[in-house]
């Protein structure tokens, strides 16, 4: 075991952990520990780009782009911190000019823009070109320019190494915890997957950074590493997780295989038709059509297809035209995705339309911090030296719904607004606070539980297994019935899952280990969603129940928020004023304790949300 | 969901609809595992997946490790073609694993599947990137600029945008850098996506360090290393034109001399 | 680390794996320019010296020494073939030295080929600038009848 003491360590490297690190590292002595070589980040694989009203192309300001977004995440979005967002976005995507991205650029030079989902004008008359990007590969550029810059600040990495726990003075499962009680987080207990080594790292203050978990579906447009483990940490150390039932399905995915397809397709001209070459968003968005927001445009292919006019042999997909648009201008504003089409589906974009289905792609939930990147352990109560930021986190910018083009923002926005804080906050504390006695012995435990088990479930088989069960219940369309039968199959595989075990006994680069244990994340990020799910009783945004059609304000407009607790603790002494919901779902080892949170209304009263 | 699409221009007889069409394919992969009974010995181990269509030789590479030996070590990430992980040697071509089809590989024949050359390997399939990733710092990869930042954003024609874009698009995988002779020699040549990504500073119009890039690639392993083998732009999964790259570089270099 | 020797041998890792010294300067860049730039001379070179050898007048047949003798005694001769000497044994020298950087794993060997081919170089060139410059076709006290007509003018 090594032990490593810095003032403030990042966990996890794509756009939101690099872009603290470029804050924190100026003004503290920082690490960055990252699962993958930082360039290997999903924030690469963004595509159409990041929103801010620079205005350069047409009229636009920061208070039409706060209403959309409030708009867009069906008004469980927390006002002022989207306000912060579109107003900070401007600057965020000029930084980024000065620190290298090369953006597309207007005939007079500017930063070029375009139309992107959800993104209007006054309040929704029509589309307004607001994405800044460069090409169809925004996420790329945004990735490499901040590694560029880390690695001109000379920034400490730690690549390939798992943090697999999280240290706090506090045990907040079983504690009981007064209001206005301050409670620390003291470190994080890292896998060094190279040698196997456990590697114990104190720190004045934390930010987690380590993206999704798309990995709970099967069609996904996530990366193979994406499977919550910041999420699960914090949730297995007590700490809540905001609204998880809502999970965006991107509507343009390459059919049956999940690969994002940017919306930008659809900003740049392309139209989604059904088996009888309709263009049936004009159905369902008659005024912005297909740039409604994902929510809608995803649950509209689904129907379409549900109603019997997908395409295909197995009428299961619609179809992405491209074909009127001039070969040079695909070619000059979507090399990649035209690419992807010809690669893995042998589809020539330019003549004939694109197989799509929806995919799943971003977690609106996540780790609920304030506007600084502080992580709430309830409704309202700070972990002190903990902070979080990206898609980990749930601030809640996206609400219900996140509009294109903002999850790069919110990365660059309040990856900046953590990094700053967690410095400021690491260089005020006094010396380091004592770890645990024993910080490696969970992690060790678990480690060593999973490399002896002789011979049991394979984990590629449960996890298809959960895969399969949400991609079936708790997709696009869901129903008290199919989730129900989701968290059923999900119960069966936690037991399953105790008796998996690994081939890989050794202790170098061992990733069929590591496999394992991203499982068992991805079990509780997927149990989680499904009881919130359960518990939301009304459509919304993201989250459609079919038993439940309309949005119910008078009862929902509250944030979810999902406790995990021992059997033993008494429901209601739960010290974070379990509030409106109430709702807890005890599984005999440990019940999962569903919460509430008030939405921060500041300018917009919710309305019906048309397009 | 499955993958069945259609496709008028294929000339075999239209399976069933909703039926899949399956291949068997054998992998022979290159093993290397100081821990296993083999020590610093590699071995070849033979594998046969059944496949689909659009399946990829990552998909096979999974199916392997997921349904008959764990232990099999590679690293992946995206899994379609922009993070860069899992460059690796496949029938004797650099090429990454998530962007090439088993189809298009000749499945009749077992497929080699080898860790990229130049680098040491650590497991199976994985190398040690961090010499690479040396090279790469090497070279100063980010802005350099002097004077005022401006309020807004740095002005910069359409064309003067076009003249770097090719070398943007680095995914850091070193599918060039492993495919080039020079640097397996002894591995002190700076290596093609080095070079790439140093040109994509020097030749944008609003960077000021490309005479300290250029003295760095002046270096004896610098540019004039490269022999213009092409096997850079070859490997290159995302289709930059390397070796221009380097040649450019070069010419920078003599204009700047003389 | 120890390196097994058999042909499946992973090469052991190389550590450690620092760029060794950094020589920054134009060597190599002239070096490079030098190559082309004396390639194209060398063309004009080899090529003239064959047509004024094998093809001008009696052609092939005319070559002895004789032949050789007079056109040294011209300086006009002396420096195209002192250029094409030098110009060839550089240029084959640094193109040599290239290989050996490309192809030699350790710099043990390197240093040997190396040392050896300068040293072959060297004797060629300052043997070859030697005999140009020094080349007598007459030489005092020699037999008359070795000697060609040159050396008896009328």
């Amino acid at each position: 075991m090594q032990t490593h003491q810095y003032d403030v360590v990042i966990v996890g490297a794509g756009g939101a952990g690099m872009r603290a690190a470029l804050e924190a590292s100026g003004e503290a002595r920082t690490a960055v520990i990252s699962k993958l070589y930082p360039t290997r980040s999903h924030t690469g694989a963004a595509q159409g780009g990041m929103a801010a009203a620079l205005a350069n192309v047409e009229e636009d300001n920061w208070e039409w782009h706060t209403f959309d977004t409030v708009k867009g995440g069906d008004y469980l979005v927390d006002q002022d911190a989207a306000e912060i967002l579109a107003k900070e976005a401007i600057d965020s995507v000029l930084d980024l000019e000065k620190m290298g991205l090369p953006f597309n650029r207007t005939p007079e030079g500017r930063i070029d823009q375009r139309r992107f989902g959800g993104h209007t004008r006054e309040h929704g008359q029509a589309a307004v070109r607001r994405a800044c990007y460069a090409a169809d590969r925004t996420g790329h550029m945004i990735l490499q320019t901040l590694y560029q810059n880390c690695v001109k600040q000379n920034v400490e990495f730690y690549n390939e190494f798992y943090v697999l726990d999280l240290l706090t003075d506090h045990d907040l499962t079983t504690e009981q915890i007064e209001d206005g009680a301050e409670v620390n987080a003291t470190g994080v207990v890292a896998y060094d997957l190279a040698s196997g080594e456990i590697h114990v790292f104190q720190a004045k203050a934390i930010i987690f950074a380590t993206g999704g978990a798309g990995k709970i579906f099967k069609t996904t447009s996530n990366a193979h590493t994406l499977t919550g483990d910041g999420m699960a940490l914090a949730y297995r150390r007590g700490l809540p997780l905001e609204d998880m039932e809502f999970f965006q399905f991107h509507p343009t995915g390459l059919a049956g295989l999940g690969i994002l397809l940017s919306e930008a397709a659809r900003g740049e001209g392309g139209i989604l038709r059904n088996s009888e070459g309709e263009r049936f968003m004009e159905r369902y968005a008659p005024t912005i059509k297909d740039l409604a927001p994902r929510d809608i445009v995803a649950r509209s292919m689904a129907n379409e297809v549900r109603e019997g006019r997908g395409a295909g042999p197995n009428k299961d997909y619609v179809l992405l035209d491209l074909t009127h648009l001039e070969p040079a201008h695909i070619d000059a504003k979507l090399p990649d995705i035209t690419e992807f089409a010809r690669t893995y589906l042998g589809i020539e974009p330019y003549t004939e339309p694109v197989p799509v289905y929806p995919t799943a792609h971003y977690a609106m939930g996540g780790v609920p911090t304030n506007i600084q990147g502080e992580v709430l352990r309830d409704s309202h109560n700070v972990v002190k030296g903990l902070y979080a930021a990206g898609e980990v986190a749930c601030v809640s910018v996206h609400g219900s719904n996140r509009l294109g083009t903002n999850s790069l923002l919110d990365i660059n926005v309040f990856g900046k607004r953590a990094g700053r804080s967690a410095a400021a906050y690491a260089k005020a504390a006094g010396p380091h606070r004592d770890l645990p006695e024993n910080p490696t012995v969970r992690v060790e435990a678990q480690l060593a539980e999973m490399r002896d088990r002789p011979d049991g479930e394979r984990v590629a088989d449960v996890r298809k297994a959960l895969q399969e069960t949400m991609d079936a219940n708790a997709q696009v369309f869901r129903t008290g019935d199919s989730l129900n039968e989701a968290l059923a199959t999900i119960r069966e595989l936690q037991k399953r899952y105790r008796n998996v075990s690994v081939q890989d006994k050794g202790k170098l680069f061992n990733t069929d280990l590591l496999e394992a244990i991203e499982l068992g994340f991805l079990l509780d990020i997927a149990e989680v969603t499904v009881v919130a799910a359960i518990n939301r009783k009304e459509s919304r945004g993201g989250h459609y129940r079919e038993d439940y059609p309309d949005r119910d304000d008078s009862n929902y407009m509250l944030h979810t928020m999902a406790y995990r607790r021992p059997t033993s603790a008494s429901d209601a002494a739960d010290g974070h004023v379990a509030g409106y919901f109430d709702h807890v779902e005890d599984f005999g080892d440990y019940k999962v304790v569903l919460g509430s949170k008030p939405v921060t209304q500041t300018r917009y009263e919710p309305m019906e949300r048309k397009y | 969901m499955t993958a069945v699409l259609e496709n008028p221009a294929t000339e075999s007889p239209k399976p069933e609809v909703g039926a899949v069409p399956s291949f068997e394919v054998t992998l022979r992969i290159r093993r290397y595992n100081p821990e296993s009974e083999h020590g610093e010995e590699s071995t070849w181990d033979e594998f046969t997946v059944t496949a689909h269509g659009t399946d990829r030789v990552l998909d096979a590479l999974h199916m392997i490790k997921w349904e008959q030996d764990g232990s099999l070590t590679f690293r992946r990430s995206c899994a379609h073609g922009v993070c860069g992980s899992d460059a690796m040697r496949i029938n004797g071509r650099n090429r990454l694993a998530c962007k090439t089809l088993l189809k298009d590989v000749n499945p009749d024949k077992p497929i080699t599947v080898e860790p990229i050359k130049g680098l040491p390997v650590v497991k199976d399939l994985v190398v040690d990137m961090e010499p690479f990733f040396a090279s790469y710092r090497e070279i100063m990869p980010f802005l350099i600029t002097s004077g005022n930042e401006p309020t807004r954003e740095r002005l910069q024609s359409a064309e003067d945008r076009e003249r770097f874009d090719d070398t943007t698009k680095c995914i850091l995988c070193a599918a060039c850098t492993s495919s080039c002779p020079v640097f397996w020699t002894d591995g002190q040549y700076f290596g093609p996506a080095a070079i790439v990504n140093a040109h994509r500073f020097i030749f944008d119009s609003r960077d000021e360090g490309a005479t300290q890039r250029l003295e760095i690639l002046n270096d004896k392993e610098g540019v004039w290393r490269c022999r213009t083998t092409f096997n850079c732009t070859e490997a290159c999964p995302r289709g930059i034109e390397v070796t221009k790259a380097i040649q450019e570089v070069k010419r920078a270099m003599i204009t700047r001399a003389f | 680390m120890a390196q097994a020797q058999t042909p499946s041998a992973i090469a052991a890792p190389r550590s450690p794996y620092a760029r060794r010294k950094t020589t920054r300067g134009n060597f190599e860049l002239y070096s490079w320019v030098f190559m082309r730039a004396s390639g194209v001379v060398l063309l004009v070179l080899v090529f003239g010296h064959l047509f004024v050898n094998l093809m001008v007048g009696e052609g092939v047949h005319a070559i002895d020494f004789a032949f050789v003798g007079g056109k040294w005694s011209s300086p006009f001769w002396q420096v195209w073939d002192l250029l094409m000497l030098w110009l060839a044994m550089f240029h084959g020298t640094n193109g040599v030295r290239t290989v050996v950087n490309d192809y030699a794993q350790r710099d043990s060997t390197r240093g040997v080929l190396k040392s050896l081919l300068y040293l072959a170089s060297a004797i060629v060139v300052i043997l070859g600038t030697l005999v140009i410059f020094t080349f007598n076709p007459c030489p005092p006290g020699a037999p008359a009848e070795l000697l060609p007509s040159i050396c008896f003018p009328n």
